[in-house]
């Protein structure tokens, strides 16, 4: 389409289709947009302007109140610290033990490692709740309800299936002869996986990292099955129940949700970019 | 060379195995075991009933209800988010200005939690002054207050809009990255043989993006099956139980009602259906991987 000048004159004729679907598409974005823009300005209006059907329209000034009444409240600083401390330690590990089974399902196959990596995988698809209860009960016998190791755990255990699988696919394209190389030189296996193979496999990681960080982040099943008070909660569970305490306080809910998602819309920016190069190369061509 | 190869395989596998096994593998055993069982969630005793929790299943009109909802739900997450996934995949490859644009704001939603996607949502449906209601009195001119999801004809759909509005932007992505793997000159030699644009998407495209589709359509089917963050913060199930479904009603059974032992049997129902889709998948899969290679 860039080099429409330089066709000849008879077959230069005009062609719609671009300009049509550029308008299809931008209509299709607006409408895609207007949920969230709700949510924008929200958060910089007054609650008065809101209850009196203003929601919609923009602000002919902005309010800032709502972020400074969420922000200074100690108990959302809470809820974000909770999250952290379990979004943070579970996803490094999930992805950590996820490249070594990966590592040896794509390298170091032996008999029957394939049954075992598709008993692995069909982890992806157990519903939470087919395990829900015996957890419960597990954590219970061990006095962890209430606390974050339970949350933190399963989020762990959980992972490991969908890190499993993107890790192997991407160590599957990493050539043997890198590893034999590397194991001639005097490397051992452990080497191989953490100077070679690892290094080359950035954009996998850096799907994987987006993926389990936003799906922990974003989880409100095991935290509300997991913790009971207060000080407990994570963001997500947070927001719920600040719901009731602002009830009618739509601009402070709509500024509580804008800060509970800046880290999830944070990671994907970061990452962005290795995202789709990983999405292809570790899913797609599986 | 083989034994060392033996060790590292060991060491390697030995922590992540342990832990899928014991987080995962065991609990889910053990939810068969707990569905044959009367256990209330507190006391740690508890009497064996046989197969009276599966009875149960047959008489309990909610289960029915909840799960007739859950294949209703299950369905339009597949269908929705991937035909709507798809169409946008193939309008933004078209190589029109602003791609990556475009594609930014129909993914943005998935970043948002299904908590925050619940809450925006509300209010668009919100009688008063939602975004859907107030844009249906300005065109109509009419007063308009309907309540989409208080009332039982209408708030398991709201929600599901709700949904596929979340998940379409991971459908996009994936085929996108599909659409990259699709060699260019196939396509053009497809525009010299005069096939017009709906043919060759048709014809060569949308086979060539299988392996694609697959996994779109593993991962909705997936997280439809994790779908109840956002019916809990939308409907809680309600009213009148109208938007229940299977993974809904067991954490009411479980959680609310103590009775965990007929959870457990509503969980298992919930992994058999999980199973069933797994299996299909990989059948799938194997197939795509012998055509494709």
């Amino acid at each position: 389409m860039a080099d429409l000048a330089f066709v000849p004159e008879a077959r230069r004729r005009f062609n719609p289709w671009p300009v049509v679907i550029f308008i299809v598409l931008a209509v299709l974005a607006v409408l895609f947009l207007a949920p969230t823009a709700g949510v924008l300005l929200s958060s910089i209006k007054t609650t008065r302007d809101i209850a009196f059907g203003a929601l919609w329209t923009i602000p002919s000034e902005l309010y800032w109140g709502n972020f400074a009444e969420v922000l200074s409240n100690p108990a959302v600083h809470r809820y974000f610290v909770n999250t952290l401390l379990v979004t943070a330690p579970a996803t490094v590990v999930s992805i950590a033990l996820g490249s070594l089974a990966g590592y040896v399902f794509a390298k170091l196959p032996f008999r029957g490692s394939n049954l075992l990596f598709l008993v692995i995988v069909s982890g992806m698809f157990f519903p939470p709740q087919a395990v829900l209860i015996p957890l419960f009960r597990l954590f219970n016998a061990m006095d962890l309800i209430d606390t974050l190791y339970p949350i933190i755990i399963i989020h762990t255990a959980m992972g490991i299936p969908i890190c499993t699988l993107l890790m192997r696919n991407f160590f599957a394209t990493v050539p043997m002869a890198l590893r034999e190389a590397a194991i001639l030189e005097g490397a051992n296996e452990w080497q191989a996986l953490t100077r070679v193979a690892l290094p080359l496999s950035l954009p996998a990681l850096a799907v994987l990292a987006t993926l389990q960080f936003t799906w922990i982040w974003n989880d409100f099943l095991w935290p509300l099955i997991f913790t009971q008070s207060d000080e407990k909660r994570t963001i997500m569970l947070g927001i719920v129940n600040l719901q009731g305490q602002y009830s009618v306080a739509w601009g402070v809910q709509g500024s509580l949700s804008l800060i509970a998602s800046v880290p999830t819309l944070l990671v994907f920016l970061f990452f962005q970019r290795y995202f789709i190069k990983g999405m292809t190369m570790g899913a797609v061509k599986g | 060379m083989e034994r060392e190869n033996r060790f590292w395989q060991v060491i390697l596998l030995a922590l992540p195995l342990a832990i899928f096994i014991t987080f995962v593998i065991w609990p889910l055993a053990n939810s068969f075991y707990y569905s044959f069982t009367n256990w209330n969630g507190f006391n740690p005793d508890y009497d064996y009933v046989g197969f009276d929790n599966f009875l149960k299943i047959h008489t309990d009109q909610l289960f029915l209800n909840a799960a007739i909802n859950t294949a209703l739900w299950i369905v339009a997450a597949i269908v929705v988010p991937t035909a709507c996934g798809l169409s946008l995949a193939l309008l933004i490859d078209s190589r029109i200005p602003g791609g990556s644009v475009f594609k930014s704001i129909f993914y943005l939603p998935i970043c948002l939690s299904a908590v925050v996607v619940g809450q925006i949502w509300v209010w668009i449906y919100q009688p008063d002054w939602g975004l859907l209601n107030t844009v249906v009195e300005a065109v109509s001119g009419e007063q308009f207050n309907y309540a989409w999801l208080a009332k039982p004809d209408s708030a398991l759909w709201s929600v599901i809009v709700a949904w596929s509005w979340q998940q379409t932007g991971l459908s996009m992505v994936i085929f996108l990255a599909g659409l990259t793997t699709i060699p260019e000159d196939l396509v053009e030699v497809c525009e010299i043989e005069g096939a017009r644009a709906l043919q060759r998407i048709r014809l060569v495209v949308i086979p060539l993006l299988a392996p694609a589709t697959v996994v779109v359509i593993a991962l909705n089917v997936i997280n439809s099956l994790k779908g109840f963050d956002i019916l809990y913060t939308m409907t809680g199930g309600g009213p009148f139980n109208s938007s229940d479904t299977l993974a809904m009603h067991m954490y009411n059974e479980s959680f609310k009602k103590y009775l965990m032992g007929y959870g457990s049997a509503i969980s298992v129902v919930l992994f058999l259906i999980a199973l069933i889709i797994i299996r299909l998948y990989f059948r799938q899969l194997r197939k795509v991987d012998a055509l494709h290679g």
